[in-house]
């Protein structure tokens, strides 16, 4: 049996989840910023901890990891209508990330996008039509 | 295109037949969650999933489903029973 969590509290533990993917992001690049190593595995460690245990809390356990990744066969109209929905948002949104991403690194002279943002870029791509689900429906 | 919102009668002819929403879901091939939605009234089911409903309850369809905010059964019965002559 899934978990039932509130609405409140599933947006709340997935802003906490996207925070924490920003921030592995962020202690990186200050740890080279500030060329100490320790801050990136200091505050990543921290920040991958918090994004492991949000992940598990708000998409594990609520089953919405489970629904969106399932088989339409093993769905019903409903969820399916939910998921296409939530897919047609995630396109949007993750397609104005990767364009700002791109050219925020091109205006700033970073060069390619790293492994790292890649890494994060590709588990956002993936949580994104469960998050939306998450905060949009009211019961999961 | 918005759809029209569609009333129901899921929850009182559920409940008339002791039945939970989990077990309805099963019978009909549903989440259980989609049969809260439908009684609910914030999910329009698609014609198939209408007339499973309709199937299992054994009723016709537009004695489950309508366009228009639903009379009670028993206001029905009493207005079935003024057009047939008070029998």
């Amino acid at each position: 049996m899934n978990q039932q969590l509130s609405k409140t509290a599933r947006k709340t533990w997935i802003v906490i989840n996207i925070i924490s993917i920003i921030l592995i992001v962020s202690f990186f690049y200050l740890g080279q910023l500030l060329e100490v190593p320790a801050v990136f595995f200091a505050g990543g460690g921290v920040s991958v901890i918090i994004a492991i245990t949000s992940f598990i809390k708000v998409f594990i356990k609520t089953g919405l990891w489970k629904m969106v990744h399932s088989s339409q066969h093993s769905l019903d109209e409903r969820q399916v209508q939910v998921i296409l929905n939530a897919m047609k948002y995630s396109y949007s949104i993750f397609t104005i990330l990767i364009i700002a991403i791109v050219y925020g690194f091109a205006l700033f002279n970073k060069g390619p996008v790293n492994v790292l943002v890649a890494a994060c870029l590709l588990y956002i791509a993936h949580i994104l039509p469960a998050a939306i689900i998450g905060w949009s429906e009211k019961y999961v | 295109m918005k759809s029209r919102k569609l009333y129901n009668r899921i929850s009182v002819l559920r409940k008339e037949r002791n039945i939970s929403r989990q077990e309805l879901a099963e019978i009909i091939g549903v989440n259980f969650q989609t049969i809260g939605y439908l009684e609910r009234e914030e999910y329009n089911p698609s014609l198939d999933l209408a007339f499973k409903i309709s199937e299992y309850f054994e009723l016709p369809v537009e004695m489950i489903f309508s366009p228009n905010p639903m009379k009670s059964l028993s206001e029905e019965i009493r207005e079935l029973k003024q057009k047939s002559g008070g029998q």
